[in-house]
């Protein structure tokens, strides 16, 4: 059997995701076994638009992403959501909080109109995602198991938990018995909790865990006096586009 | 049984003494709170905490444990993988070692679990009557305040010296390989008493599970389908933290993981919890307990009715607290729970 040919591609980003794969350094080879890059502009100038999968980094943002990647759809047998920006818009999504006009000027200035930029959003709200990695950026071994998932045709176990659950495996103190607040209790788990591990808060990187308990946290954060404005900033970062609307 | 005391100096050198020589784990302090872990010099030792973040069943059951390496191929290979080094567990209170001995009733049914076993018998335990109680502890309202076994030494507070009761060979061993205990006299004795007759009042006036104990089982039986569950749940996270703390959870979860060889792998099994959406989940995407209220309940009757009735009637909560200190939205505490329930 031939090796499955594989692509990378890049949306609005920092590239952070793709700087994770080459960053496997020994176990890149070992994917390497396995599989046949034919495009990847982070890690080589070549490229060709037959590829059996594609990893896709980065948020659409603008009318011509979405040409774009209904190509890589086209083509694509298996289209894979890497990254924050591209699971729910990540981080570009916070200026989907304020008006799209304001945001445009306050970026590009007086010649805002000739940038075309509307909302930002995951590429699963223009193209079918088959499978999503989650993560700012995403972590290296849900990468791996992603790609060993898909060699062997089996379902990657990708955590359907709060986060919680990463911090008790860890042993970690819960931050908010440091007077710190986190969105840990409504964000999907899969990291080893490894900012809280390391002495910050989560952020919810990756994203809401299916079936979000909002309410209930917002309630819990007031409780720990958390301002409403403090509060819509935090849950913001990476949940804009993935908060029940109201 | 004999009874044995120690002078806190001679616990010292004894702690020195065990840690010089012995894997030992104990509890040491944790930014604010407690935890157990390697203690690699005696002076981290904490011998008056109040409890730790989790219970000590880490050492028995690691949240992340692999069972065995698998090779594919024409010839399957497996590997059985058992990682039990000798070690002394040093400090646990009381009602973690009741729980402690719940577990090795359960781990030991039907297929009686060899790593679980393995790492038993490889602990020398040496547990301690509590000193001090957490804000949520109630273990003095589930008859958990000692324990009469369990332990190869229990160690008891009476001031200036511990009260060490011998409970195998393998705690008088040790006993006498690492310390100079002395016998214990009459008032050592009476002293211990009157030590472990006020234990239960160490927990807040506040902690107290007011229905009789015994009584518990069967009105937890008729509270299935009380509409507290459903009020309860509308706050819950479902984020297994209850779970994860709870001295007496021992659910897990088992996968195989493969190599990037795509031909040599592991079986490994971690702690779940029955709190979390898919745990009930099966092929099909069927989920038994798809509802938050019905998880929720499912745990409370866990530790009160389907794991009770395992352990002849006994009570699968020990009172710890940790699952009430845990839980954000402050929905979970089983003294609430209980008191409205069993009245």
């Amino acid at each position: 059997m031939s090796k499955p040919k594989i692509a990378f591609f890049d949306f609005a980003g920092c590239e952070g995701d793709q700087l994770t794969v080459v960053n496997l350094e020994e176990a890149l080879l070992d994917v390497l076994e396995h599989v046949e890059i034919v495009s990847f502009r982070e890690a080589m100038k070549e490229h060709s638009d037959d590829y059996d999968i594609a990893f896709i980094e980065g948020s659409c943002t603008r009318v011509a992403d979405e040409a774009r990647l209904k190509d890589i759809r086209k083509n694509a047998k298996i289209v894979v959501a890497i990254g924050a920006c591209a699971t729910s818009g990540g981080i570009n999504a916070l200026k989907n909080i304020r008006p799209l006009e304001t945001v445009r000027k306050e970026v590009y200035g007086e010649n805002w109109k000739d940038y075309d930029t509307y909302r930002a959003r995951g590429i699963g709200e223009v193209i079918d995602v088959d499978y999503k990695v989650y993560g700012c950026p995403m972590t290296q071994s849900e990468f791996v198991k992603v790609v060993k998932s898909l060699l062997t045709g089996t379902q990657p176990d990708i955590p359907n938990y709060p986060m919680c659950v990463d911090c008790k495996q860890a042993g970690n103190v819960c931050v908010f018995e440091k007077g710190q607040t986190c969105v840990g209790p409504i964000t999907r788990a899969g990291c080893d909790a490894c900012c809280v591990t390391e002495g910050a808060t989560c952020w919810g990187c990756r994203g809401l865990v299916n079936d979000p308990n909002v309410d209930a946290h917002k309630e819990v954060l007031e409780k720990y006096n958390l301002s409403v404005d403090e509060l819509t900033k935090r849950m913001a970062t990476y949940f804009t586009n993935e908060l029940p609307k109201g | 049984m004999t009874a044995k005391t120690l002078s806190k100096e001679n616990f010292k050198k004894f702690a020195e003494n065990l840690v010089k020589s012995e894997r030992t784990i104990g509890v040491k302090a944790k930014e604010t709170k407690y935890e157990f872990g390697n203690i690699n010099n005696a002076d981290e030792i904490v011998m008056d905490y109040d409890v730790t973040l989790r219970s000590p069943r880490t050492f028995f059951q690691p949240p992340k444990e692999k069972l065995f390496d698998f090779k594919l191929g024409a010839n399957t290979e497996i590997k059985p993988n058992i990682e039990a080094d000798p070690f002394v567990l040093l400090g646990i209170h009381s009602y973690d070692l009741k729980a402690l001995n719940q577990m090795d009733i359960i781990w030991d049914e039907n297929n009686a679990d060899q790593h679980y076993k393995a790492r038993r018998n490889a602990a020398t335990v040496i547990a301690l009557e509590p000193t001090q109680a957490s804000e949520w502890s109630f273990w003095g309202s589930m008859d958990s305040s000692t324990v009469d076994k369990g332990y190869d030494l229990l160690l008891t507070d009476i001031g200036n010296k511990y009260y060490v009761e011998v409970g195998t060979e393998k705690g008088a061993n040790l006993l006498s390989k690492y310390a100079s205990a002395e016998d214990a006299t009459n008032d050592d004795n009476t002293a211990r008493d009157k030590v472990r007759s006020e234990l239960p009042n160490l927990c807040k006036a506040d902690r107290k599970v007011k229905c009789d104990t015994d009584g518990i089982t069967a009105s937890m039986k008729n509270s299935y389908n009380n509409a507290i569950w459903e009020k309860l749940a509308e706050k819950c996270y479902s984020c297994g933290s209850c779970n994860l703390v709870c001295p007496t959870c021992y659910c897990f979860d088992v996968k195989d993981t493969i190599e990037l060889d795509l031909a040599t792998g592991q079986r490994t099994r971690k702690w779940d919890g029955c709190l979390l959406e898919p745990f009930a989940k099966v092929a099909g995407d069927e989920n038994f307990r798809e509802n938050r209220a019905d998880r929720f309940r499912h745990r409370i009757l866990r530790k009160t009715v389907y794991v009770a009735d395992k352990l002849n009637g006994e009570l699968a909560c020990v009172g710890c607290g940790r699952c009430s200190s845990t839980c954000l939205p402050d929905i979970t505490d089983p003294v609430k729970i209980l008191n409205e329930l069993c009245s």
